[in-house]
């Protein structure tokens, strides 16, 4: 079923910090995939996600506002595949700082700050929200 | 909470809801068993937590040590959320670390890890004060040790740090950070940790949260409390420290008030002391103090030391209308004293008249009491003299600064004397138009007791001993004693008394007074006779208890050039005297000045009588006997003659007839060349040139013209007066004035003594005599061993021993039988 607000049961899963994959395409067609660390939830009808290295992502969005994310729920064993549309950039806020505060505490103690960071939390409006079936499910 | 509900997750048609919701309970109820059953499941859970809530609040907060807190904490959460691992973390002095005050769960891991702030998970929380929960932690390590490689392989090596340790599980999956806040503050940070991923929802923060709230305030008030009771400790030790403090300063203040007390009583004893008793003579002085305080003039008290002159002078100043200041001035210390007076140098008064100005300003409206005012400086006395007379301001001498001083003065001198010899100052004279003579402890002897009552009194509360009194020997002892020293010495006996006493009943010992009458190596023992300015003590030797006589004599000079001239002069003429070998000269054992000034000689002790004694008690003696004492005189006086040495006051008190073994009538010259005292007459001198010496009824006419050549023919004439009294018991000139004495020694022909005596006197004995009664000199016997040649050849019947032996064991068997000591 596919929605264009984000259920609650979706919540805990983006809080959580679940690993997601997310998928970009540039101008001329090309995608690139890469893995995200966050995707915040931000209200029913917006998602952050935290940029950080991804230069190859952020220019395909700065092309192509149009953004395919895969987040996985480990507890229900549940895949949902989340159609963005980058709307801003924010690098203060509450939304910049919880984000930042995971990210800063991995860094910290890996010898990484500085380095790891979060430089932005992006601010897409999602399109779609698509609940996948589990892979065992599936099998 | 492995049947949780919450592992598997809200139904998506549920709403989201708040923490103190009850879902379902006022939900419709589907008739779907699976929703009936995941309904009752969640109501059993909420249950389940609300009991465990309910009880972590008692728990938590039935206690205040914080162990039991830790714990149930570390226990409250395991059962809510089942991460098996969990520590409590506080912060450290200086905030820059959390250590581990508690943990859970873990199998190697003990208390006293150490974060610092802002690194990791937890450092990140304390931090930020927010929970954090990450549930990807492998994930983010391994995305971070990925992007680490990226950047060692691109060069950047550099730009890397190390990797910092923390508490916790080195594989955990999932942590939940939870800090533990009171307004604001940061308490602590509550750490879980699982190996696994595990979700944790809104519903779990909000849990955890008011768990998180319910530690914080727990722990937060335990420390308040731990705080608050090392505050109440330390405040408990402080007061007793501040108490004890308290009691032993206010020991201390009494303490000192009790010497306060002591030496308040101690000054109205030395004040009372002195009027204590009843005897006439007391009485008379306690008329004599109420007579004079009605009086203004200045007031002179006479006295021996210690007898109680400023005493009489704090009773006639009590007595009086006057309202101003009591100021004593001790004179012999303005020498001393005025050296702290600033100086004008372009001021003509001296520094000890500025002192004296500033006590007399001080003393307005009340008493100056000048004590041992004879030694006030000379050049002072003037100018107090003109303020007494006018009542003039001392200082300026301007007449318009009238004084309202009432001044009293006090002195040892024997002014009565003073006044006959007409050598008063005109200060002294001024002075002694009032006086109150301040008798002498020997004086009153009634008194004793009473004053002995008085001291030990006072004494004992002062020194805090319990005493009864003295014994009847002691009180006996003090009642004869002769006490030289007067009420400050028995104050001062019986002080000793106190101090050595080891019962309630006081003892005084023939030691504790022969220790205040001490002279040189010597201890005086008793007062064998007084007179004038001197007395004769019997005494004796420290150590060789040889019996002694010592001879006291207070100086007629103040102190200073005058007194160190006289002492000077004792000196020589005592080691003149020392130095005479006859046996018929008294034995010089010793001489020097005491502390109080006085000179002293020690000489040998002689058991017998002075012939003044033997003919006043028994009538004149035979030719022959006279002869025999004139011969040994003129022994004695030849040496002294030889030396050029003139006794210049020989007469029959100073030739002493003694038993010396077994010989009787041995005769010995006193006072040799020393100092002249005349008991019963006020004549005593010293033998400076100039100075009238002698005792008028035996003095040669060339000393009453005070020549300044006299040789030993002076004795000789002396000596044919003493013979005189001894063959008729009369004087040679009979005379009431010693001026009309002096003058038939000088125009007066003596009467031959024959026609005096009423025993028969030898004629050539009188013709020895006549001529050495003689005006002029040079008509006299050459010497005193040429009078002896002549004396020897008087004829008559010797005077032997067997005759002197029964005159003494007849007419002084006391002596005869006594040996010394």
């Amino acid at each position: 079923m596919r929605t264009t607000r984000l259920p609650a049961e979706i919540r805990p899963v983006l809080d959580n910090g679940v690993p997601a994959v997310m998928v970009t395409c540039s101008a001329d067609g090309v995608p690139n995939a890469t893995v995200l660390s966050q995707v915040y939830y931000v209200d029913e009808t917006h998602a952050a996600l935290s940029f950080q290295f991804f230069s190859k992502t952020i220019r395909n969005v700065r092309e192509n506002p149009r953004a395919y994310v895969c987040v996985f729920d480990i507890t229900g064993h549940a895949s949902w595949a989340l159609q963005l549309e980058f709307q801003r950039s924010e690098t203060e806020g509450p939304i910049f700082d919880a984000m930042e505060m995971q990210i800063e505490a991995i860094a910290s103690a890996t010898g990484m700050s500085g380095i790891f960071k979060l430089r932005a939390a992006d601010i897409y409006r999602v399109l779609s929200v698509e609940r996948l079936p589990s892979p065992e499910a599936a099998s | 909470m492995s049947d949780s509900p919450r592992e598997h997750g809200h139904p998506a048609t549920e709403p989201a809801r708040g923490a103190g919701e009850s879902p379902g309970v006022h939900a419709r109820v589907d008739a779907n068993p699976e929703e009936l059953a995941r309904r009752t499941a969640e109501l059993a859970r909420k249950a389940a937590e609300f009991q465990i809530l309910r009880r972590v609040s008692s728990d938590i907060n039935s206690t205040l040590d914080l162990e039991e807190i830790y714990d149930v904490a570390l226990r409250t959460m395991d059962e809510l959320f089942e991460f098996n691992h969990a520590n409590i973390l506080l912060p450290e002095p200086g905030g820059e670390t959390l250590a581990v005050v508690a943990s859970r769960g873990y199998e190697n891991q003990a208390t006293g890890g150490r974060v610092r702030i802002g690194t990791g998970v937890i450092g990140v929380v304390a931090q930020k004060r927010k929970m954090l929960h990450v549930n990807n932690l492998g994930q983010q390590r391994a995305y971070a040790a990925a992007q680490r490689r990226q950047m060692m392989r691109s060069g950047r090596a550099t730009e890397i740090g190390d990797a910092v340790p923390v508490p916790g599980l080195p594989n955990a999956e999932s942590q939940i950070a939870i800090p533990l806040l009171i307004r604001d503050e940061l308490i602590g940070v509550f750490s879980i940790e699982s190996p696994v991923r595990r979700t944790f929802s809104e519903h779990d923060r909000e849990l955890v949260t008011i768990v998180a709230n319910q530690i914080a305030t727990a722990i937060h008030n335990a420390r308040l409390y731990e705080e608050r009771r090392r505050a109440a400790e330390a405040l408990q030790a402080a007061n007793v420290s501040l108490e004890a403090r308290v009691a032993e300063r206010t020991a201390a203040l009494e303490r000192e008030l009790r010497v306060a007390e002591e030496l308040l009583s101690d000054a109205r004893s030395r004040v009372e002391g002195p009027l204590i008793g009843e005897s006439a003579t007391v009485h008379a002085l306690r008329d004599a103090i109420a007579r004079e305080a009605a009086r203004t003039e200045p007031l002179l008290l006479t006295g021996p030391p210690g007898a109680g002159k400023e005493a009489v002078a704090h009773a006639v100043h009590g007595a009086s209308r006057l309202r101003g200041p009591f100021i004593f001035v001790s004179c012999p210390e303005l020498h001393t004293q005025h050296r702290h007076v600033p100086v004008d140098s372009r001021s003509a008064i001296r520094p000890e008249g500025l002192l004296l100005a500033s006590k007399l300003e001080l003393a307005s409206g009340g008493t100056l009491f000048l004590e041992a005012v004879h030694e006030l400086p000379l050049e002072l006395q003037p100018a107090l003299q003109k303020m007494l007379e006018n009542h003039a301001s001392f200082r300026s001498g301007d007449e318009s600064h009238v004084s309202d001083v009432r001044v009293i003065a006090s002195t040892t001198r024997d002014v009565a004397r003073d006044v006959q010899s007409g050598r008063l100052t005109p200060l002294f004279r001024l002075l002694s138009r009032n006086r109150i003579v301040v008798p002498a402890l020997a004086d009153r002897r009634e008194d004793i007791p009473a004053l002995v009552d008085h001291f030990v009194r006072r004494l004992a509360r002062r020194f805090g001993r319990v005493v009864d009194g003295v014994s009847p020997e002691a009180m006996r002892r003090l009642e004869t004693y002769m006490w030289p020293g007067n009420i400050r010495e028995l104050r001062t006996v019986l002080e000793r008394a106190i101090l050595v006493s080891r019962g309630t009943v006081l003892e005084i010992d023939e030691e504790l007074l022969d220790e205040k009458l001490a002279v040189g190596s010597y201890r005086l023992v008793s007062l064998l006779g007084s007179g004038g300015m001197g007395e004769v003590w019997l005494a004796r030797h420290r150590l060789l208890a040889r019996p002694a006589a010592v001879k006291l004599i207070r100086p007629d000079a103040q102190l200073g050039a005058a007194h160190d001239q006289l002492v000077r002069r004792f000196q020589r003429e005592a080691q003149v005297t020392a130095g005479l070998r006859s046996p018929h000269t008294v034995q010089l054992y010793d001489f020097g000045v005491n502390d109080g000034g006085s000179f002293y000689y020690v000489m040998e002790f002689l058991e017998g009588l002075d012939l003044h004694q033997i003919v006043s008690r028994f009538g004149p003696q035979p030719t022959e006997r006279v002869i025999t004492f004139l011969r040994q005189a003129c022994r004695s006086l030849a040496e002294a003659h030889e030396h050029g040495l003139v006794h210049r006051d020989i007469k029959p008190a100073n030739l002493f007839v003694t038993r010396l073994g077994p010989e009787y009538d041995y005769l010995k010259v006193l006072d040799f060349g020393i100092v002249k005292n005349q008991p019963g007459q006020d004549a005593t001198m010293l033998s400076a040139q100039g100075i009238l010496q002698g005792t008028p009824a035996f003095m040669a006419p060339e000393l009453v013209f005070g020549e300044s050549r006299v040789d030993g023919r002076a004795d000789l004439y002396s000596l044919a007066c003493s013979a005189y009294w001894l063959l008729t018991g009369q004087l040679l000139f009979p005379a009431s004035t010693p001026a009309e004495m002096l003058l038939h020694h000088v125009r007066t022909s003596p009467v031959p003594p024959s026609q005096v005596s009423e025993l028969p006197v030898a004629r050539e004995l009188e013709a020895i005599l006549m001529m050495c009664l003689e005006k002029d000199p040079a008509k006299r016997p050459l010497s005193a061993l040429d009078l002896d040649s002549q004396l020897a050849r008087v004829p008559c019947e010797p005077w032997m021993q067997d005759r002197a032996r029964a005159w003494w064991e007849t007419h002084a068997p006391d002596v005869v039988a006594r040996r010394s000591f």
